[in-house]
Formats: structure tokens, sequence, C-alpha cells
């Protein structure tokens, strides 16, 4: 199979950018409509996969990126040996549950649903970059509010905040007053 | 469940648990107690066991679960105590709340591990050139006004770990032994002759000095090798070698 050269244009962009390039900038860049890219996009992964590459063009972030295949982690993990960092903790996975949901949120906000104090959690979490101070609560004594970031988005391959595993429900629950809660059973009872 | 099954239960460190919620929803999922039907004082008669359990491990409780084991207790003795109910007074139920904040967390904590699976894939996936360079020796460059506090305080505390060390200086400490001062003595303290302390430890002596060889001066005298003269307290020491000093030596 012989790539367009909108195809091999797509490729290039996405290759060199230093940022997941999302379909607006691919459109622009190349000069055509959207559709034309997202055709482009799926010309290039069939080629991938014919050809049996060990890459493949994926979204994430907002936008496009080339990912190597899960198959050949063990293989290019050995490039970061030592530099990268270890799988999170189940206190920072809860704390970090809790932030992008109910983002922008307080210290404290997360604490009273945890149930525990999550002060070297949310450390954790803005050194690995996973969440940012994005303001303070114009309340008594300005507490700090936390954001996810985009590293966020790439680290559990989301490709934006939209895309997190849907549970309207929570909103509700945060605000619903507990006589609220008793009609409906949200989760199934066979859940735990 | 048998007594078996419960004590191997209590085994179950409280490390284990992120906080009193966790470990009531252990305790709920273990007895099969439905969340929206919770026997308030079964409960707190189980976590309390648990808390109680780990005191006598001589493990450190957390704040938290002493909190939750408060709340319980107060919750439990509500629920014991008869009601008193008023016409249109709504009865509030002590266990509203808590049900509500174990739902909540539930819910976290199923997504915390719907994030763990995607991490599991996705530490797999490498993409080029992006995050990873996150990872390379050499940092990016922030952009001015992008700098997070984070990224300050990084570069303050790298400022402090570069601080060069402050000029230091060694003080040798002098020593001098009695038998050093016994040896410059036996040239200073002649036979037939009468020397002065003041003499032996010259004009403007350090304090060392005074001490090891007023100390030698005891010491000597113990021995019988030199006899002393002071006219009255805090006057001059004459000093005079005996003849013993030349048989012991």
């Amino acid at each position: 199979m012989i790539l367009d050269r909108l195809a091999r244009e797509v490729e290039a962009l996405i290759f060199a950018s230093e940022r997941p390039l999302s379909v607006e900038q691919l459109c622009e860049y190349t000069g055509s409509g959207e559709d034309s890219i997202h055709q482009a996009l799926d010309r290039l992964n069939k080629s991938f996969l014919d050809q049996q590459h060990a890459l493949m063009i994926i979204e994430v972030a907002g936008g496009f990126r080339i990912a190597t295949d899960r198959e050949f982690g063990d293989v290019v993990s050995q490039l970061f040996e030592g530099r990268k960092p270890g799988k999170l903790s189940r206190a920072a996975l809860e704390t970090m549950a809790v932030i992008a949901y109910s983002q922008p949120c307080t210290r404290i906000a997360i604490e009273s649903i945890r149930g525990v104090n999550c002060d070297s959690a949310i450390r954790t979490l803005l050194e690995r970059d996973m969440i940012k101070i994005s303001g303070r609560m114009e309340t008594p004594g300005r507490p700090l509010l936390y954001s996810t970031t985009r590293a966020f988005l790439e680290y559990f391959g989301l490709s934006n905040l939209d895309h997190l595993p849907r549970f309207d429900e929570i909103e509700e629950l945060l605000g619903m007053s507990s006589s609220e809660l008793e009609e409906r059973d949200l989760f199934g009872t066979g859940e735990e | 469940m048998n007594e078996q099954t419960v004590s191997t239960g209590y085994r179950i460190e409280l490390d284990a648990f992120e906080g009193p919620l966790d470990l009531l929803l252990y305790l709920l999922r273990r007895d099969e107690i439905d969340i929206y039907d919770i026997p308030v004082a079964h409960v707190a008669d189980q976590f309390l066991k648990y808390i109680r359990r780990a005191r006598e491990l001589d493990l450190d409780i957390a704040s938290e679960y002493l909190v939750m084991a408060a709340t319980l207790t107060k919750m439990k003795s509500k629920a014991l105590l008869p009601t008193h109910k008023f016409d249109g007074e709504e009865e509030a139920d002590p266990g509203a709340e808590l049900r509500r904040q174990l739902i909540l967390y539930r819910t976290f904590r199923m997504i915390a591990e719907e994030l763990q699976k995607s991490e599991e894939t996705w530490t797999e996936i490498y993409t080029s050139p992006g995050e990873r360079e996150r990872w390379s020796s050499d940092k990016t460059e922030i952009e001015p006004g992008q700098a997070s506090l984070l990224d300050l305080l990084k570069a303050l505390s790298s400022l402090s770990e570069g601080e060069p060390e402050l000029p230091s200086q060694r003080i040798q400490r002098t020593l001098l032994t009695i038998s050093e001062c016994i040896g410059t003595l036996e040239h200073r303290i002649l036979p037939g002759r009468t020397i002065s302390f003041r003499e032996i430890i010259g004009p403007e002596p350090a304090r060392l000095k005074i001490v090891s060889y007023f100390i030698t001066i005891l010491e000597l005298m113990r021995r019988g090798w030199i006899n002393c003269h002071q006219a009255y307290p805090f006057s001059e020491i004459q000093l005079q070698r005996t003849e013993r000093w030349s048989v012991d030596s």
C-alpha cells in the first residue's frame, strides 16, 4: 500500500511535534478538512498494521501521537531504567480519582472524601506533574485548589477529561442529602 | 462465620487499609452487610475490636481511625437509647452521613481501580518524543511566567544543595601528658636549686599548661620526688628536688 501525500504529511507532523497534535492543528498545517485528516490517520494506522510496525498513532491528551505497541513495553523500558518513576500507590490513585472528578478542589475536600490525611499523596502527584495548583478558593484561609494536568491525561491514556470513566452520579452524590441517597442505589448492592 | 475465620480476619494489619472508611467497607463486605442497612451497633463493635487489636500489636493508629471509632461509638449509643418523637419532627438517621461517606468513598475507590488498570496499560506504551523526555537527564526549559510554585521550590532546594561548604578551620587539641611534663621538669628542677612554679610555666602561660604542670607537681609530691614550700595561701610555690628523684627514675 502506497501512502498518499496527505497521510505522509500527517505522519511527519505527528512524529516531529513535541505535543499531541489536535485535528484542528493538523487541518491548519496541511490545509485539509477534518474528514480528510481522520481518513489519513486511518490509512496511516492501517499501513502500520499491514506492515507489522511496532508503532501506531493514538489519540491522547487532546491530540495525536506516535506510540509504540504495548507488546514492546519491556524492551523499550530499558531505555528509561532508573529514570522512569514507579507506579502510583493506592493512596495516590484514590487522591488522583477525587481530584479528576471534583476539580478544582481543596485538600480538605479530598480528605473529607477519603477520610484520611492526603498531604503526602498530593505532594507525590504534584512532584510527578499529575496535578497542579490552579488557584485559591476565596474562602477564609484561601486554601489552594488542585487540578489535573496534561501529563495526567497522557499517563492514563485519556484523550481528554470527558473520557474519564462515566460517573455522572458523583456530582449529584457530592451535593446530595443523605435521604435522597436512600432512594437510589447507584452502584447496585452486589458491588461490595 | 466460625471463630477461626474471625480471628484470621483481625490479623490483617491496619496498614493494609487506606483509612477508616476503607476498613469499614472491608468489614461490611466481610460480614455481608448491605451498605444501605448498616447495623450500627454491630459495625461499631467490629471496628473497635480492630482498633483494640491494632493497639495490642503496638501498631501506630492514625488519628483518623480514632475519630471514626468515637463517631461510631456515639452512633451506637444513640441507636440504643430510646428516642422521643415529637409531632412533625423528622427523626435524623444517625447512619445517614456515614452511609453517604461510605458510598462516595466506595465510588472513588472504584475509579482509582479503573485508573490503575489504565496505568497498567499505558506505562507499557511509549510516545515520541513527548512525556518520555521528562525522564531524560536534562530538563526542558520553563518559559518565563510558566514556572509553578513547585518549580521554584525545586530550584531553591537545588540551590541549597549546591551551596559551597563554609570555610572551616581545624583546631588541634594539644595534649600535655604528665610524663612529658616530668621530662621537662627534670631539666628545670635541678639538684640543689630552688625554682618557683611561676618560673616553670613561664610568662602568660596557656591554661592547659598551668593545669598540666600543676597536676604534675602534685604527682611529683606524691612520689616524694620534690618538696614544696609556700609562705602563705596563693603565694609563690617554691620547688626543690629530693634525692628520691634520682634513685627512683
